[in-house]
């Protein structure tokens, strides 16, 4: 991730928006991209503010390239990148022992005179001879452990151009969002994926239906209630690339202004960023996947819809593997539970309790009922695979119960 | 009463830096408190954990009133060794205590606010939080704490983090951890406090329960006005000495002497180049849009070449004054003037201060040096092996350096802060003789201009100016 310093934004008419390279205009910044891999890729052992020269040096004699844009290059080239970091402090040590030694000298002159004797270059001679080394040896090894004099050790790099250049645009958008205070989701899918990666980023949510699968989602932090703050940008922009890898929704974040006015940074899955997480797996596991495609869109007057619903209270969330939703009205979720454990089966039963209101039904393998078990009803069992039969024939129970 | 109804019971509990307050009815705001909001996203009422003290005064009357709020441990001191304090530390302590343990102390740089804050810390006796603006201080409030309560600190920053009853930080750790460190601390100390009231720093003090609260400062004026919230943050002024009454008793006298350096003729030309460049580029601007300026060109530099050729302009221009050669002649006759006494050279940045190492083979104190280097250096300093010192802003505030009767200023800011900071550093009271400050400037430049608003600092009132 860029640090703040490297961010660049711009702001129109209250909106937010954050440098992006777009695939025409910047046609030629392929070139660069490569240009700029090969420099760190060749430069083993260079320094770091070497490499970071060369690579502004590249954009010298372009029009259209800010310099926290050849910052921002650096930096994600630098994540990728290991250095010579001196855990030993080699430097500090030659540093003490060339100091200590030059101390008595003290004040090395430019050119002797009655008073002062010690010459600055003889001294230094002097030293490299007690050492035993050449003198601009030492002198390059006095602050090798500072940051800009670090040696590039290894550089793992980008795939490609193409891969560095869309990170970039992704690494901009989420400095952008480090100055964000609230995030507003309207998604349509990708449920689980969007909610545990706000909760992984430690964020609260605000849920509310608009329409049949069309939800609300506002993002913020404990703290956001009572004040503003920025304490959850980083929050924020973590949370950013599961966004990316969803699809369906559209987003729009409130972002403090440096002149203290608010303005929103506003995004969909339309705009063409490509995440580096994987897109969410379509099903959790082979049983759903199984009887997603024998379902078929629709069946008897029951239309299928994959994770459609999100049932919350507070900050508990369930959003179940599938929703049936009969043409006459009434709707049933179902969740399959595939792996299981007692604490994982138990766990499950608990949510689905705390949502009794809800036309809930679980399918659960026969393997975890005891055989003595009395069924219940919004239960449905299966061995290998789930049988279309016996969730139509549940559905219709719970379609009378409603009717 | 029903002491057993356990749908009645109201529980108070502690939330990344906010206080919930669990089973009080959503239609009544308690106790008609402007400071809590209903958060639907929980179901409960919630407030910041700067109000966790009188919350619990209000609460306490409730019988049913649980606090699940995790309680400061109190800390016993393995070996109390702290010196008798001066008559104005005692008198800081006393009005700090009388004021309800909350409260903020002045007092200029070298007259021991270190020690009143150790003093506080010794009888309050409750797990303490110490917040310092730089790693340094930091870790010299832990060897503080170590000699003077006997006490080994837990350290959160410098890629540290290990929490104890009695903790120091920094305030860029401070305030990223204080939504998990929060809770538990009864005593918060704020060295330099002026650096608390930034929009986010001050989330340090905001998302504490901690009831007491000491700043210590210099300078408690910030030129963005958000001092007066440090009343909210920590608690009134409750001991101001001023600046006069140090002068001349803890610290010693001291002369001001400025030497303006010109620069050389390929740098006079480069300057003179670049200043052209953009004054050739602003004036080309004015023609089509009247009042155009910096900001302006700035903004610009994205989209133009030549304004992004009139920003690096600019750059060049401050780096060839930060760095002009001259500085290190002068320098040179500073070294030669005051051979045989230790002397401080203050610098504007990390490269002018590797140039002025390698130059003169003398150590340096950047914000990267590491602890033991650090010791080794100053203790170096202070037995006389280093004449020299080289450091970065690094040394502006609080950290103690060994006796120093010579300081240099070389570049850095014109800030009124910072200027009475650099002088703290070199006026410490070691015997009677004279301290003497040089600053070396760049002529004809606008380094001239920072060096008169520093001088306009009251700290340079009565100090000699001299031209060499």
């Amino acid at each position: 991730m860029l640090t703040s310093e490297q961010s660049i934004v711009e702001f129109k008419a209250a909106q937010v928006y954050p440098d992006k390279l777009k695939r025409n205009a910047h046609r030629h910044y392929f070139e660069f991209a490569e240009q700029m891999l090969s420099i760190y890729a060749n430069g083993i052992g260079q320094q770091r503010r070497q490499l970071h020269k060369q690579v502004e040096k590249l954009f010298q004699d372009e029009a259209d390239c800010p310099i926290r844009r050849i910052d921002a290059f650096c930096k994600l080239l630098d994540d990728k990148s290991v250095y010579y970091t001196d855990p030993d402090g080699n430097a500090a040590r030659l540093r003490l022992q060339v100091f200590s030694k030059a101390a008595q000298f003290h004040p090395l002159v430019s050119q002797r005179d009655q008073l002062f004797e010690h010459v600055e270059n003889d001294i230094k001679h002097k030293i490299a001879k007690e050492l035993e080394r050449p003198w601009d040896e030492i002198e390059q090894g006095l602050y090798a452990d500072v940051m800009e004099y670090q040696r590039l050790k290894e550089f793992e790099g980008y795939s490609g151009a193409s891969e560095f250049l869309s990170r970039y645009n992704v690494a901009q958008l989420q400095a952008a969002l480090y100055k964000a205070q609230t995030m507003r989701i309207w998604a349509s899918g990708d449920f689980k994926t969007i909610l545990r990666y706000a909760k992984l980023a430690r964020l609260l949510h605000e849920i509310k239906r608009i329409g049949p699968s069309q939800y609300e989602m506002v993002l913020s932090g404990p703290l956001s209630v009572l004040h503003e703050t920025r304490r959850y940008g980083i929050s924020f922009a973590r949370f950013l690339p599961a966004l990316l890898a969803c699809k369906g929704w559209r987003m729009s974040a409130t972002i403090k202004t440096p002149w203290n006015g608010t303005a929103r940074l506003s995004l969909s899955d339309k705009d063409g960023f490509s995440s580096y997480l994987p897109q969410p797996d379509e099903f959790d596991s082979s049983v759903e996947e199984a009887f997603a495609k024998e379902f078929g869109g629709e069946r008897d007057g029951w239309q299928l819809i994959r994770e459609g619903e999100i049932l919350h209270e507070n900050q508990t969330t369930f959003v179940p593997d599938f929703v049936f939703r009969h043409k006459d009205g009434p709707e049933v979720l179902m969740e399959i539970i595939g792996f299981w454990t007692p604490e994982y089966l138990a766990h499950r039963r608990e949510t689905v309790r705390r949502f009794r209101d809800c036309n809930i039904l679980l399918a659960i393998p026969e393997s975890s009922l005891k055989s003595d078990v009395v069924k219940a009803k919004d239960i449905v069992t299966y061995k290998k695979a789930l049988a279309i039969k016996s969730v139509v024939e549940a559905l219709c129970e719970f379609k009378i119960k409603v009717d | 009463m029903d002491f057993e109804g356990k749908n009645e019971q109201i529980i108070l509990k502690w939330d990344e830096g906010t206080l919930l307050l669990d089973g009080w009815p959503r239609d009544n705001t308690p106790y008609n408190m402007g400071i809590w909001r209903w958060d639907s996203r929980v179901g409960n009422w919630r407030c910041d954990a700067i109000y966790y003290q009188r919350i619990k005064e209000k609460l306490s009357q409730t019988a049913n009133f649980r606090d699940e709020v995790m309680q400061p441990a109190s800390v016993h001191w393995p070996k109390v060794d702290l010196p008798t304090l001066r008559p104005e530390q005692s008198e800081a302590l006393d009005s700090w205590t009388q004021s309800g343990r909350r409260g903020q102390v002045i007092m200029p740089t070298g007259t021991g606010k270190t020690e009143v804050a150790l003093a506080v810390m010794a009888e309050t006796k409750t797990a303490t939080l110490v917040v310092a603006p730089v790693r340094d201080l930091m870790y010299q409030w832990h060897r503080k704490i170590l000699k003077g309560l006997g006490y080994d600190a837990g350290i959160v920053g410098d890629n540290t983090f290990n929490i104890r009853p009695v903790t120091v930080t920094t305030y860029d750790s401070a305030y990223i951890h204080i939504s998990r460190i929060g809770a538990g601390f009864g005593l918060l100390v704020f060295d330099e406090e002026h650096h608390l009231p930034g929009r986010c720093r001050r989330e340090a003090a905001i998302l504490s329960t901690a009831s007491m609260r000491l700043g210590l400062t210099a300078t408690p004026e910030r030129s963005d006005g958000l001092h007066k919230d440090l009343d909210f943050l920590i608690g009134p002024v409750v001991y101001n000495m001023p600046f006069r009454r140090a002068k001349g008793s803890t610290l010693a006298d001291f002369d001001v002497i400025r030497i303006p350096v010109a620069l050389n003729d390929e740098e006079q030309q480069v300057y003179s180049q670049c200043s052209r460049i953009i004054r050739e580029y602003i004036v080309s601007q004015r023609e089509e849009k009247p009042g155009y300026n910096w900001q302006e060109l700035c903004k610009e530099t994205g989209k133009d070449p030549k304004a992004r050729h009139a920003q690096k302009a600019y750059h060049l221009k401050t780096s060839i004054e930060s760095r002009a050669g001259e500085k290190l002649r002068v320098l040179e006759d500073i070294f030669r003037l005051h051979n045989g006494q230790p002397t401080l050279v203050f610098v504007g940045s990390n490269a002018m201060a590797i140039e002025v190492s390698k130059r003169f083979l003398a150590p340096t104190i950047l914000s990267h040096t590491g602890k033991k280097e650090r010791l080794a250096v100053l203790d170096g300093f202070a037995r006389g092996l280093f004449k020299v010192l080289v450091a970065n802003q690094v040394l502006d505030e609080g950290v103690d350096v060994p006796e120093a009767k010579i300081g240099v200023v070389i570049g850095g800011q014109g800030s009124t802060r910072q200027a009475k900071q650099r002088l703290g550093r070199i006026l410490r009271k070691n015997g009677g003789s004279q301290a003497t400050l040089y600053e070396v400037v760049c002529e004809n430049t606008k380094e001239v201009h920072r060096s008169r608003s520093r001088r306009r600092s009251d700290a340079y009132e009565r100090t000699i100016h001299r031209r060499v």
